[in-house]
């Protein structure tokens, strides 16, 4: 095994551990409203996209590592974006929060617009249907980019790898299979805090829901008086 | 698509039980430290010393003040019998897991050795941070000291 294999592994289980402690209490707002708010509906995909929105921005960031060998200088020109991401991360978390309450009505915009029956109808449902979740992925590859200690330190050993290695495309290569384990470690926590409040196993939904989009919102707005003062 | 799903929740509690094992595992080769000694420090007044057995341990940081996400240097002395080869520091925060954070030394001669690390701000706007150092045949010191953001 090559010290970049060792070094996959020691992240991979990283992402794992960090996953059931930091992700769960960092990112676990953002997950939570992102399966809350699809109410009833499946949220194997949804999340799943999501997930991998985020392993691609983390096997991006590990390549950008890789490749310039230097965490704190490519740090220095991310941090504007990081950001912008965790005002947007609460921005997104206020507006589900309101969706899910019942103050935004999306329901009466686009749910009961048109008629019921017809093949343009049921299209029409299908296509939205297909938009929303793939818009899990855009979401993930944007949130991915969110301030985070342990993908900080993920990316210190991506950009070690760069200085270690012969060539700046084993940089770039070796910093993207670092980042793409840790990233794939994070997964199996937030699809289980996804699955938990999925909330199609609670038969009180609709109080649930209520206090979820009071407490979601709050959430939100704190995510984004963190980005503002971050 | 529900064999699927149900085959990815599986898988997932599959990997769970598999890091749990490893990392129990990996908790018993580390449980072998021979003396552990803690210590709360000002790096930015001060380096920071501690004596474990017959060996005194001394880190400095530099520059100062210590800032996170910022390229630092770390400088640990040894004073007694050297082992046989480097020490290592690991970085972290007391109560929150941040992933292994290691900062390699090199020996600078007469039981000096430096290296250098960053520390990672965390968006919680928390700053204790901790500085294990690992002494080979000799036990861990960890020292506890506030960064700047």
């Amino acid at each position: 095994m090559s010290s970049i294999d060792a070094l996959c592994l020691i992240f991979l289980t990283s992402g794992f551990t960090v996953g059931f402690g930091h992700c769960i209490g960092m990112c676990g707002p953002i997950v939570v409203s992102l399966s809350m708010g699809l109410k009833t509906k499946p949220i194997f995909f949804p999340l799943m996209l999501y997930s991998i929105g985020r392993v691609v921005t983390y096997s991006m960031l590990g390549g950008i590592m890789g490749a310039t060998g230097s965490f704190t200088l490519v740090a220095a020109h991310i941090a504007g974006i990081q950001k912008g991401a965790l005002i947007f991360a609460g921005l997104l978390i206020v507006f589900m929060g309101c969706v899910m309450g019942g103050w935004i009505p999306m329901g009466r915009i686009f749910r009961d617009s048109g008629a019921t029956g017809g093949i343009v109808s049921a299209g029409y449902r299908k296509l939205t249907a297909v938009k929303s979740t793939a818009a899990y992925f855009p979401v993930g590859l944007l949130l991915g980019l969110l301030p985070c200690g342990p993908v900080y330190t993920a990316l210190i050993a991506a950009a070690g790898i760069g200085v270690e290695a012969a060539t700046p495309f084993q940089g770039v290569l070796g910093g993207m299979a670092l980042m793409f384990s840790f990233g794939m470690g994070t997964i199996p926590a937030l699809f289980i805090v996804g699955k938990l409040s999925g909330l199609g196993w609670i038969k009180a939904r609709q109080k649930i829901y209520r206090i979820g989009s009071v407490l979601m919102v709050t959430a939100g707005v704190y995510f984004v008086a963190k980005g503002i003062f971050y | 698509m529900r064999k699927i799903h149900n085959s990815f929740w599986k898988l997932c509690l599959g990997c769970m039980g598999f890091f749990i094992l490893f990392g129990m595992s990996a908790s018993n080769v580390s449980a072998v430290d021979l003396s552990a000694v803690t210590a709360v420090c000002d790096p930015n007044a001060r380096p920071c010393t501690a004596v474990i057995g017959d060996l005194t341990v001394v880190m400095d940081i530099s520059p100062k003040p210590v800032t996170a996400m910022t390229d630092l240097e770390f400088q640990v002395t040894l004073k007694g019998r050297l082992p046989d080869s480097s020490p290592t520091i690991d970085l972290g925060m007391p109560g929150m897991k941040m992933g292994p954070n290691r900062v390699n030394l090199k020996a600078a001669g007469s039981g000096v050795y430096t290296g250098n690390g960053v520390i990672v701000r965390c968006p919680s706007g928390k700053r204790v941070w901790f500085s294990k150092i690992t002494v080979p045949d000799n036990g861990t010191v960890e020292f506890t000291f506030d960064v700047v953001y």
